[in-house]
């Protein structure tokens, strides 16, 4: 099915391509991916730039449709897709803008921990880590709540494991939206969806989601990260999750019901998948209400993931918690819709930001990010594959004025996961990674492993780089992955 | 004419689905979906033991909205109860919903794991066609 694009992609500089409205009929706005020379070959080889023209078809679309250099085929949106609608001027909202892994996320722990103390360990630290954190296709916990709990756990979000004794309150204040997005409202969730979140609240689920004990092996910016306390050769844990089933089922139940609803607001969209509704309609405010219980409940899950991994800690190590500074440094949401306030040629609009495979990165001195990281700015989290480095960067100003405070949000997938299956036949990915790095790979499942083998992701060094040249975001420090658990 | 196909998606998973007639191409789209789940392509002509009944009533204007709505459906079942899905049957079909049947056998702990994660079935660029043989679509699934 991938064809290469056909259209007219117009070059505007190094890291800036811009795709005309004269490409389709019916773009309300041109479209503009963010990317290098060296990176557009790919991106122009799949259907990527078709659905970032879609996307500009959206009511109510303001500017541009964005995607960030990480760009890649998705479903309705591409993933590392940004699009911001204006509800003052018919503008809508889209499940599909969001995904049915509503917020999915990232989550960077530090440690005072340095490599000589881990590496001897190392091995116990990962089999622990893979017996007790529930992982794999449809994983379910121990973690099971009550119909009423729920429901807190959609509201409170995070605040819920915290009340619990899951977490303290500094999590809180270093999580996006203090781990719980206001306006929540579980009476837009359906029976199902409640069925479906019951047992899963602290599971890692499968596919690309994982939890990497890391090490900080490059500081690229020596202020910023004394600010997000982070040096060179600590060891860092990674946590990439989301709202698990719950999600998928609240996602699942508005795409159909704007798919009929798309008749009643006559909206015309290229690809059903981009069904939407006004932000100011019944059903617009329904899905809001249900989707923010959804982004509640992933914070919540990484929340209760981050108190399974600090027992296993604590245990492998015989110290407490809080004795090993296992502390969070932040968590992002990369799938989600929010209301926030941008200058848009020189006034300020209160717009809805879908974020599709793309991060929030807010500025120094911005209101919405914690005391402690005013100077430097929101700590932004980009995991690459299993082989290779994450990176932790900042937001900018420029991400505001250009992105809607948007940057990337990982490498990118460069092979499906079918052709990544064939170039591995009859390899262990998960010995190669160790006799190759000395990383040590635990995987509920071969198959996963060769899906997510290095190969096939883009190289998240020259995504990382994009974003850090256009200046949406800049480079802080670099972590090497030392052992990792594959859903 | 294969009953599917799964086909190459970058980041997800999609299946390419034909049937003789309208009911075919739904029962090979959902064998093809559980082919996806399970990582099992073979087909198994011996009916396993497990039945439930799949019914939608529904007014639609296309039929697209009800081949999501009827994989959907299997999907919420397999994830509920732990039904691996080999034979469907679709009795009914029309503009006012769907009746199937669909046959499988339950997980057990220890015996075949579901090999990928099939988060959702999306709409993303499902047109059914019709062609000299019957009918065909694309489906991506959310993985």
């Amino acid at each position: 099915m991938n064809q290469v694009w056909q259209g007219r992609l117009e070059k505007i500089d190094d890291y800036r391509w811009k795709i005309p409205r004269s490409y389709k009929p019916g773009m309300k706005v041109p479209g503009l991916i963010l990317a290098s020379d060296s990176l557009i070959p790919s991106i122009i080889n799949d259907k990527a730039v078709d659905q970032v023209a879609n996307v500009a078809f959206l009511p109510g679309i303001v500017r541009y449709s964005l995607a960030m250099p990480d760009i890649h085929w998705g479903y309705g949106f591409s993933i590392g897709g940004v699009a911001a609608t204006d509800p003052s001027e018919g503008g809508v909202i889209s499940p599909g803008g969001v995904g049915y892994d509503i917020n999915c996320g990232v989550r960077l722990l530090r440690s005072e921990l340095l490599l000589d103390e881990v590496k001897p360990k190392l091995e116990k630290l990962v089999n622990a880590l893979f017996s007790n954190i529930p992982c794999g296709v449809g994983s379910s916990g121990d973690i099971r709540v009550s119909h009423k709990e729920e429901e807190e756990i959609f509201i409170k979000g995070a605040g819920w494991a915290v009340k619990k004794g899951y977490g303290v309150k500094e999590d809180l204040e270093c999580t996006e939206d203090n781990g719980a997005i206001k306006g929540a409202d579980p009476g837009g969730v359906s029976d199902r969806a409640f069925e479906r979140g019951r047992k899963q609240s602290g599971t890692l689920g499968s596919g690309n989601h994982f939890l990497e004990v890391q090490i900080v092996d490059e500081i690229y910016d020596d202020k910023k990260a004394d600010i997000f306390g982070l040096f060179k050769g600590q060891i860092t844990v990674m946590i990439h999750s989301g709202s698990r089933g719950f999600g998928y089922q609240v996602c699942d139940d508005y795409v159909k019901s704007m798919v009929t609803a798309l008749r009643k607001y006559n909206i015309n969209v290229p690809d059903r998948q981009l069904a939407c509704v006004p932000l100011d309609s019944p059903e617009g405010k329904a899905y809001m209400g249900g989707m923010r219980c959804a982004a509640n409940y992933a914070w919540n899950n990484r929340q209760c993931l981050t108190y399974l991994i600090r027992e296993v800690f604590e245990r492998i190590f015989n110290k407490s918690w809080t004795d090993l500074g296992l502390a969070l440094v932040y968590d992002v949401a990369h799938n989600i819709a929010k209301m926030e306030r941008h200058v848009v040629d020189g006034k300020e609009r209160f717009l809805c930001v879908h974020r599709k495979g793309a991060t929030r990165a807010f500025p120094p001195h911005h209101v919405d990010i914690p005391e402690k990281y005013i100077e430097a700015g929101q700590p932004v989290i980009i995991p690459g594959d299993m082989g290779s480095f994450s990176y932790i960067l900042a937001g900018t100003e420029a991400a505001m004025t250009e992105t809607f405070g948007s940057t990337c949000h990982g490498a990118g997938r460069n092979l499906s996961r079918s052709a990544a299956i064939k170039r591995c036949e009859g390899r262990q990915i998960d010995k190669e990674l160790f006799n190759k790095s000395g990383i040590i790979v635990r995987a509920s499942g071969r198959s996963t492993l060769a899906e997510e083998a290095p190969e096939a992701y883009k190289d998240v060094k020259e995504v990382v780089e994009v974003v850090h040249r256009a200046g949406i975001s800049t480079k802080v420090a670099r972590m090497r992955p030392l052992g990792v658990i594959k859903g | 004419m294969e009953p599917y196909e799964i086909i190459e998606h970058t980041a997800d998973v999609g299946l390419r689905a034909n049937g003789a007639t309208l009911k075919e191409l739904f029962q090979n789209a959902a064998r093809g979906m559980f082919a996806i789940i399970s990582g099992d392509e073979r087909h198994d002509d011996v009916t396993p033991g497990t039945r439930r009944t799949i019914q939608i009533k529904k007014e639609v204007d296309a039929l697209e909205e009800l081949l999501v709505d009827w994989l959907s459906e299997l999907l919420y079942i397999f994830n509920k109860e732990k039904i691996l899905f080999k034979i469907f049957r679709v009795h009914e079909l029309n503009n006012d919903g769907i009746k199937g049947d669909a046959y499988g056998e339950r997980m057990t702990p220890g015996g075949t794991a579901a090999r990928t994660e099939i988060k959702a079935v999306t709409f993303h660029g499902l047109t059914i066609q019709e062609n000299m043989r019957g009918f065909s679509c694309n489906i991506i699934f959310d993985v």
